[in-house]
């Protein structure tokens, strides 16, 4: 991908047209920072969207509703009750990458390695994405079932993330397992719990890193309903992940290795978030 | 001649400049193409901090940013800091620890310090690293640049201590 010419619209409409008429040869830009690792040298217009207003975090009802070129440095920052998206923004790459670096960017062209759309299909969030006449809602579930960059071809563009503000009773964990500080995911595990008591009502877990999509691990999450919230539950579930998933070998990892690391982090991460919803009970 | 020249204006180290540019020239290639060498050129793929600037007080890989993403904004590079002559507070230490090798990442090293002195009162030791960790090293191991560091931020925090009591 080559940058031929830049284009600061006045508005979000404005930004909708002139992506719809430049179709495949226009891009939109937030942060900016994957663009530069686009290999193929297509002529693209960028069109850029950060004077657009969509840097903001509020609290809305039942939601927590981050614009969409929001940088994740703003994200880890941010406290609130309830707040649980600053740990696995500390995770991501480097601060000085974390300072560009966009949520909206992060989530509109998901990469294997992606952090981002693992907490997001945990959390069960929603996506705001603009028409050009409408704004439409998007859940998590359905956003990332295939690759979301297919989303945005006629000019549609995301607006906002909308996260569930957790209840006193809801504990969420995440864990990105890497080799060194600022590296990609060997593997990257979010799980949210809501707990009646020690009993475990819904769960939501999802993984990334070491299977070329991130996605909700169906068999984990029936393995923990109705169980007791215990040490025991929690490894039986994590061993269930391979009816969901063929975990992969990458960066001199076995595909065996990569199951075994997924199976301690599942657990890691369950343990987390159900130390997180007893934290809230008290 | 360049191609597709547009024009790109910004805060460069307090003064407001405009530039002609590329839509696809990166903001560290117009830099030290203007002069300002002392940022580097190390990765350009936003992995080693060599390139490492301020934009609006935060620590950015200019290597990874486009120069017309730099529209309006203050941008504050090496030489923005300290000169030969009269270095900065952290360049000093620098120089006593003997925490230079090649040099060649310690301006990425300073701009990063500066982040995080601009934006923090206190230094806990895992905030520094938060700070720090985008910069790499290949010669002196990080243990002198680190005392360095931690000796201004000692002296910065004792001075912030009694400025609050005061």
């Amino acid at each position: 991908m080559k940058l031929c010419a830049f284009i600061r619209p006045a508005s979000l409409s404005a930004a909708h047209e002139n992506l719809r008429e430049l179709g495949r040869e226009g891009m939109i830009l937030a942060g900016g920072t994957a663009l530069h690792f686009m290999q193929d040298h297509t002529p693209v217009t960028a069109v850029d969207i950060m004077s657009l207003g969509l840097s903001f975090i509020r609290e809305e009802g039942d939601y927590y509703n981050i614009g969409a070129t929001t940088s994740l440095a703003d994200i880890q920052r941010y406290r609130a009750p309830r707040w649980a998206m600053h740990e696995i923004c500390r995770r991501i790459s480097t601060h000085q990458i974390r300072n560009i670096s966009t949520i909206g960017g992060n989530i509109c062209r998901v990469f294997p390695w992606a952090d981002l759309p693992v907490i997001l299909l945990a959390m069960d969030a929603r996506m705001v994405i603009y028409t050009g006449s409408d704004e439409e809602e998007f859940p998590a579930d359905e956003y990332f079932k295939e690759q979301p960059a297919k989303r945005f071809l006629d000019g549609n563009i995301l607006t906002s993330v909308k996260i569930p503000q957790l209840k006193a009773h809801h504990g969420f964990g995440s864990i990105k397992v890497v080799r060194a500080e600022a590296a990609f995911a060997q593997v990257t595990i979010a799980a949210l719990l809501e707990l009646d008591g020690s009993t475990i009502k819904t769960a939501r877990v999802a993984a990334g890193g070491a299977i070329p999509f991130p996605r909700r691990l169906p068999s984990v999450e029936a393995a923990l309903g109705g169980q007791q919230a215990n040490e025991e539950t929690f490894k039986e579930a994590a061993a269930q992940a391979d009816a969901d998933v063929t975990w992969r070998g990458r960066e001199g990892m076995t595909p065996e290795y990569s199951r075994h690391l997924a199976e301690v982090t599942i657990y890691d991460a369950l343990e987390r978030a159900a130390a997180f919803a007893r934290g809230r009970n008290e | 001649m360049m191609k597709n020249p547009q024009t790109v204006t910004f805060t460069l180290n307090g003064e407001r400049k405009t530039f002609i540019t590329r839509p696809d020239e990166k903001l560290l290639d117009l830099l030290r193409r203007e002069g300002y060498k002392g940022t580097k050129f190390g990765c350009g793929q936003g992995t080693c901090g060599a390139c490492t600037v301020l934009m609006d007080g935060r620590a950015i890989y200019s290597c990874l940013l486009y120069s017309m993403q730099a529209e309006n904004r203050d941008i504050r590079t090496i030489e923005s800091i300290g000169t030969h002559d009269k270095p900065s507070e952290f360049q000093q230490e620098l120089i006593a620890a003997g925490a230079v090798q090649c040099g060649y990442c310690i301006p990425g090293m300073i701009m990063s310090a500066e982040a995080l002195m601009k934006a923090e009162k206190t230094y806990p030791e895992e905030v520094v690293r938060e700070y720090m960790d985008g910069n790499l090293c290949r010669c002196t191991g990080y243990e002198k640049i680190w005392d360095a560091l931690q000796t201004v931020l000692a002296r910065r925090e004792a001075a912030n201590k009694a400025k609050a009591k005061s």
